[in-house]
């Protein structure tokens, strides 16, 4: 035990002093790693907001259940309580024939001149159920008109079948797209790292050497190395992520006003804190990795 | 006859190194060493010498298992070197200690940094290194040298540094490859002493030198290659273990 603490002690120690030692090394391996977590920040924002976007979207998604004209107020709550129980229903609301009415008159399609010859309100009643998230699909859908069709007291659906299938492959693109371009984006950066730490490998080789002459396990060579690699990913991705921070600050007031003009209110978030703390110790994840890579590759 | 590990019936039992047959190729055609055979007790102390490129290093080489032997076995401290596994090399080293001809010096630490290396591969405790490194800097007079940078000494220091590194683990086996080039007779004389006192402390010992005065002097036993040869051994004037 005690053997195992002093040679952690001494891990750290040569950790320490080979950053001291090199710090022109250290900084581009930090800078490099920074800028690489810094790409990968950037498009992971990206995907988080454009999810949410079309998340909005997906909750705009509602079907209208049509209900049979003449159906008791109490049967009409009755049925939508029996709806909201159908697996894969986020929410259902009543739409009263009444409120149908009002909501036409505000609409800018209403001539009042149209309503106006009427002597009774034509609008059914309706359901307007809304799906889970995971449900927004051409299937989910099918299963709800499954479910809804046959229950008495039901007219009519009415979805927009493009709407749902658009909504659908968009974000199917849009996670495909982020998976890809993160994994290609965190190999790069992988590559990038290894490659950096290569050379602080190859710079210390004598030393390397030295230490195996003497008796050095492999462990006691590689494990400054990786703690050097671990701290320059650390420092690393918290330097992305202040710059993520900063670009996000100061983009973000101009961005807002194209946005809202597009897509109504919608303002761009950051990182939660998981993604954060994803980046930063990917960061030292990365740092340590592309060490322990070099030294495999510098033992051959 | 294969070579068995810590085999107690077999006469020289008690040698800390054996060669059997041990030839070593790093070209094909052209042999560092040719069919060398011998063993050292516990305590035992020789020197090797020979023409450059008689093979003398690669002799050590094969004994601290930086090199395999082409042909033939080598018992380390027990230990068939001939297929010695990777993973087991380390904690044979830290066993034999090497003053190599080139020191091999770490030039971004300290001295007092260079000599403690050796047992903190091993994981001393701290204390425990501090104590011990002091006491052997003392020993080859660089005490006062211990917050220098090995290129700031001269070459005899620098030597010294090096046979400080290795004793300090007090080695079971120790490989000096030309210690003393580097020395004035003064010094040379008070580092071979600390080499004779390792010996006189049970280190079984080979000293590759040039020095025939030297071998003159301490009488001990002598082995000469050439070529890649083992060509005489000589025993030591009543030093024999
Ligand atoms: N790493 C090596 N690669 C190829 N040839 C080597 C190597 N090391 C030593 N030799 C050759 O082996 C022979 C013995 O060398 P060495 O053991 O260094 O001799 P010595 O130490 O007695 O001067 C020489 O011919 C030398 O050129
Ligand atoms: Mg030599």
């Amino acid at each position: 035990m005690r053997r195992v603490a002093a040679s952690a002690r001494t891990a750290v120690r040569t950790a320490w002093s080979g950053l001291r030692t090199s710090p022109v090394t250290s900084g581009v391996a930090v800078i490099t790693i920074a800028v690489a977590l810094l790409l990968v920040g950037a498009f992971a924002l990206l995907v988080t907001n454009m999810e949410r976007i079309l998340d909005r979207f997906g909750e705009e998604l509602r079907v209208s259940a049509y209900l049979a004209p003449g159906l008791a107020p109490e049967a009409q709550e009755a049925l939508r309580a029996r709806v909201a129980d159908v697996p894969g229903v986020l929410s259902v609301a009543l739409v009263t024939r009444d409120e149908a009415l009002a909501r036409f008159r505000e609409s800018r399609v209403a001539r009042a001149a149209l309503l106006d010859g009427l002597e009774e309100n034509p609008l059914p009643a309706s359901l307007e159920v809304s799906l889970e998230p995971a449900e927004r699909t051409r299937e989910g859908l099918a299963a709800l008109n499954d479910e809804l069709a046959d229950l008495p007291g039901i007219e009519e659906l009415g979805y927009g079948h493009g709407w749902v299938e658009g909504y659908a492959r968009a974000l199917g693109v849009v996670r495909a797209a982020a998976l890809a371009l993160g994994l290609v984006l965190g190999l790069a950066a992988l590559l990038i790292v290894a490659n950096t730490i290569r050379l602080a490998v190859y710079a210390r080789r004598d030393e390397i050497e030295i230490l195996r002459l003497v008796g050095a396990s492999r462990a006691f060579v590689a494990a400054p190395f990786v703690l050097e690699g671990l701290i320059q990913g650390l420092v690393g991705g918290l330097i992305a992520l202040g710059l993520l921070a900063l670009f996000h600050v100061a983009l973000v007031p101009s961005l807002r006003g194209g946005m809202e003009l597009l897509l109504g209110d919608v303002t761009p978030v950051f990182l939660a804190a998981r993604g954060m703390l994803t980046l930063v110790l990917g960061g030292a994840a990365l740092g340590a990795l592309g060490s322990a890579a070099a030294l495999v590759q510098g033992e051959s | 006859m294969r070579p068995r590990d810590d085999d107690a019936a077999h006469p020289g039992a008690g040698a800390l190194v054996r060669l059997f047959h041990v030839s070593k190729s790093y070209q094909a055609g052209s042999w560092a060493l040719r069919d060398v055979s011998l063993e050292l007790a516990k305590g035992e102390f020789a020197f090797l010498t020979g023409p450059s490129g008689a093979g003398k290093s690669t002799l050590m080489r094969l004994v601290f298992a930086a090199e395999q032997p082409s042909e033939g076995q080598i018992l380390v401290l027990g230990r068939n070197v001939s297929r010695i596994r990777p993973s087991a090399i380390p904690a044979l080293r830290r066993r034999v200690g090497v003053v190599f001809q080139d020191f091999k010096l770490l030039p971004r630490r300290t001295v007092e940094a260079n000599v403690a290396l050796a047992l903190e591969v091993v994981g001393t405790p701290t204390r425990q290194v501090r104590s011990r490194v002091f006491t052997m800097l003392k020993r080859v007079g660089l005490q006062h040298r211990r917050y220098h940078h090995p290129l700031s000494l001269s070459g005899g220091e620098q030597q010294r540094l090096a046979l400080a590194r290795a004793l300090v683990t007090e080695p079971e086996v120790l490989l000096a490859d030309e210690p003393t080039g580097n020395l004035d007779p003064d010094l040379t004389l008070e580092i071979m002493d600390l080499i004779v006192d390792a010996a006189a402390r049970g280190t079984a010992v080979f000293v590759a030198t040039h020095d025939h005065a030297l071998i003159e002097r301490y009488g001990r036993r002598h082995l000469h290659l050439e070529d890649g040869r083992l060509v005489q051994d000589t025993p030591g004037r009543g030093h024999r273990p």
